[in-house]
């Protein structure tokens, strides 16, 4: 049934920040019709992705998260009109900015997903999931170099 | 610059004399060598203190946010950089236009005090006791030493690809306008982690920031920083760790650069006020190419811009986000 | 007593080094792209004898900038609440070629961190009893230099085991405490020419910082807290302050620290972080009120508490060693030599 759990055994943290007018409908409607799909996130509710501050996806890796998931509603289709809009370009200069740095692109997502689209998000779930599970655990006892996420990572 | 101070003192006791402003922001000889502070001068007596020299590193629009709010008519003396950040903080409405005259500085650049002192090798325990300018040069002396020094090498990383010397934005100007660019190729310093695998790029970056005494100097020289609470500073809830984990100093580098998304002009305020030397334009260089190229921005040009984190256009670029393998 | 002092050729050094480093880690001054810090010494090659102070000062050896001070557990049921305390310094230390002002430093430190058996921090003496102190006598000072204005000097020995002045291909050596001559006691005696040298190096130190901007701190010994709480400076010299942190922390005798809890579900640790009074968060209340919510209270803070709070509870010994750091690196060239100067000034015009 999850293959995540059958193939390593390594199942991902992943923190994910869902429009409430959208992409929670769509998980929500995903799992009305029965749609399978790892249950390797913890969903955090938003009412708009324009409310998605840059820090909560830094304070996500140093929570521990081994990957971050944005999803909100299509261009167009905003309740609050445009908070979407302003939104892509805070999320194209911070994904430009973290992978600069150095954060490895398969940690970090983002997608449009419309409470609509229930296999639409079925298979992004899983899309995102694989991606992040792929990279494997962030272990920063046995790395010989350390990476970002391995850094951003508080450890207490 | 002997010329640019007498000018520059003219004007601030012309314009406090007619009552045009309550105070006018400009530099004072500093203390120590190379140092040159910020002055507010407010009675055309005041006027005569101020200079203008090679080591006016600081940003003048810093100081102008708490003139502002305390409700002064400000002059401000201001070259390429700092006008441009007087004209960010009109267009963010922090400061009135009509509130505020700028005196403007056509500019020859800063020099670096970490670069001349690397020249007269501070390694070998000589320090800089004086400097005196002499055209293209600087005459530095110390104990048992005097070296004449070339302006152009030792020019502020940021003064050497600075895209706009000349004041944008001027009531008054101090002098005639000069070359516009610092005659480097902003193109090819911009960014310079790009150059390396995705990999590699986590070790410069811990490289650049591992020195990072947490000061927040470079915040608090940096004129768009003016927020009454930062995001460092905010307790409830803390999003910053207050320790010297690697995660919370990256932490508030990344943001800190990040928030200076579309509004950061280079003017290098930032890496003259760090104790540490740090290089914080490889990452906010990033950004201001990063806006330059998506948005076609430059802040600071125009004061009825609209920001570009401020706005959007329908057609922005989205290929990163993903289309969930539409079938 | 008579001090013997001792002479060590630099050709002999590795030697000595070699006596030091006997289980122990030396630390000294070093190069580090345009920067002096401090840094390991692996051998007696690494030592660079012609290097100015540090640009940090050495109080990280001692009050580290994060120091995790205890770990805890709160485990349900067997075990419950479990606290355990961080291990004590495994190895013992020696800063060689510390500047007299930073050794000086620890001397008012020791004061604040240890005073009597209810303030008496463990994390600072397990530190300071475990680290030996070899001073080099400042001949090369920097022009931001005071130490003669606030009761120290080039060749001041409070807090040094060792004092060490450079004779070029030779060093005389100064025991100063117990554990000091203890370790010279093999080297031979210097002769006296030496020590007259030494002496003649000294007194043009000596002269070299008076010939940069001082202060008369004596302006303001016996002023009460109301004397220059309300100096006409306090309105105006605030204004170009950043409120960044840069003095506080680059400063030796700057010790005020913020202690933060990182907790993890049950888990978690207590860490001390520096902090400084020169930023808003400092003193704010958890009601939001803060006291010292001005930045001119701030900026007032930080002087006051240097040049009137410690003299008073310190039978009138500053809270300053003078070793210029603040002045070097202050982004607005707030300059400590002109604050004290005008704060006399002021003072005085009051009194008349």
């Amino acid at each position: 049934m999850n293959e995540c759990i059958e193939n390593t055994g390594f199942r991902p943290r992943i923190a994910a920040f869902f429009c409430n007018w959208c992409t929670y409908g769509g998980a929500d409607l995903a799992g009305v019709n029965r749609l399978q799909y790892p249950a390797d996130f913890r969903v955090v509710r938003l009412p708009c992705t324009g409310r998605m501050n840059p820090e909560f996806v830094l304070h996500a890796f140093r929570q521990g998260a081994d990957g971050v998931w944005v999803s909100g509603c299509h261009p167009g289709d905003c309740h609050y009109i445009a908070g979407n809009m302003y939104a892509r370009r805070r999320f194209t200069m911070l994904r430009e900015l973290l992978e600069y740095a150095g954060l490895d692109p398969g940690r970090l997502h983002f997608s449009w997903i419309s409470s609509a689209e229930a296999e639409k998000f079925q298979r992004t779930a899983k899309d995102v999931i694989e991606a992040v599970r792929a990279l494997g655990p962030v272990d920063a006892a046995t790395a010989a170099t350390k990476t970002m996420v391995m850094e951003l990572r508080k450890v207490i | 610059m002997k010329a640019r101070t007498e000018k520059i003192r003219e004007i601030a006791k012309r314009l406090l004399h007619e009552g045009k402003v309550d105070v006018v922001i400009g530099y004072a000889r500093g203390t120590s060598p190379m140092r040159e502070q910020p002055f507010f001068a407010r009675t055309p007596e005041q006027a005569d203190q101020l200079t203008w020299s090679s080591f006016c590193v600081g940003n003048t629009a810093k100081s102008l946010v708490q003139v502002a709010r305390a409700g002064e008519r400000a002059g401000v003396v201001a070259q390429g950089c700092a006008s441009r950040n007087v004209v960010g903080l009109i267009v963010e409405k922090q400061v009135q236009r009509d509130k505020v005259v700028v005196i403007g500085v056509p500019c020859l650049g800063m020099v670096d005090f970490r670069k001349v002192e690397a020249q007269v090798a501070r390694s070998e325990g000589r320090r800089v006791e004086t400097v005196e300018e002499d055209g293209e040069e600087l005459v530095v002396r110390g104990r048992g030493f005097e070296k004449r020094l070339k302006r152009k090498e030792l020019l502020r990383d940021n003064c050497f690809t600075c895209q706009h010397r000349n004041p944008v934005l001027a009531d008054e100007l101090a002098a005639e306008p000069t070359a516009e660019t610092g005659g480097g190729d902003i193109d090819k310093v911009a960014a310079p982690w790009e150059k390396f695998p995705a990999a590699d790029r986590w070790a410069r970056f811990r490289e650049t920031f591992q020195d990072c005494i947490r000061c927040y100097a470079c915040r608090d020289a940096c004129p768009l920083c003016y927020c009454k609470t930062c995001f460092v500073d905010d307790a409830r809830p803390q999003w910053l760790g207050k320790t010297q984990d690697m995660t919370d100093i990256t932490s508030f580098h990344l943001m800190r650069a990040f928030h200076c998304a579309g509004r950061c002009t280079d003017c290098g305020a930032c890496e003259s006020a760090c104790p540490q030397g740090l290089k914080m334009r490889r990452l906010t260089s990033k950004i201001e190419k990063d806006i330059r190229e998506l948005y076609g921005y430059s802040a600071g040009m125009d004061v009825q811009a609209v920001p570009p984190m401020a706005s959007f256009r329908p057609d922005d670029s989205d290929d990163f986000i993903k289309q969930g393998g539409e079938q | 007593m008579i001090t013997a002092y001792k002479i060590l050729g630099k050709n002999a050094f590795e030697g000595f080094f070699g006596s030091l480093a006997q289980g122990r880690e030396v630390y000294a001054p070093a190069q580090k792209s345009g920067k002096i810090v401090w840094a390991p010494m692996h051998s007696a090659a690494d030592v660079d004898w012609r290097l100015d102070n540090t640009d940090m000062s050495p109080k990280e050896f001692f009050f580290p900038q994060s120091e995790c001070l205890m770990r805890f557990k709160n485990a349900e049921g067997e075990g419950g609440r479990v606290m355990v305390p961080v291990a004590p310094l495994a190895t013992q230390r020696v800063l060689l070629n510390i500047r007299p002002c930073d050794a000086k430093a620890f001397r008012l430190l020791d004061r604040i961190f240890v005073q009597d058996d209810m303030t008496n921090d463990p994390y600072w003496r397990d530190k300071r009893e475990k680290t030996i102190l070899i001073g080099q006598g400042c001949v090369n000072p920097c022009p931001e230099c005071f130490c003669t204005s606030v009761g120290c000097g080039p060749f001041h020995e409070d807090g040094l085991d060792i004092l060490l002045t450079d004779l070029g291909d030779r060093l005389l050596v100064k025991p100063i405490s117990g554990k000091g001559l203890a370790m010279v006691k093999d080297l031979p005696e210097a002769a006296p020419g030496d020590i007259d040298l030494a002496g003649k190096i000294m007194a043009a130190s000596e002269a070299a910082v008076k010939t940069y901007p001082g202060f008369e701190p004596k302006k303001l010994a016996g002023r009460t807290v109301l004397d220059i709480y309300d100096l006409p400076l306090w309105s105006s010299l605030y204004e170009t302050c950043l409120n960044c942190g840069t003095c506080t922390f680059v400063c030796p005798t700057c010790h005020c620290f913020d202690i933060q809890d990182e907790v993890r579900g049950e888990a978690g640790r207590r860490v001390r972080n520096w902090d400084s009074c020169m930023q808003k968060l400092f003193t704010e209340h958890a009601s939001g009120h803060n006291p010292r919510g001005e930045k001119r209270d701030r900026v007032r803070q930080r002087f006051m508490h240097k040049f009137t709070y410690i003299p008073m509870r310190r039978d009138g010994e500053l809270g300053c060693v003078g070793c210029g750091r603040c002045v070097r690196f202050c982004p607005t060239n707030i300059d400590v030599r002109e604050v004290v100067r005008r704060m006399g000034e002021d003072v005085e015009a009051k009194s008349k």
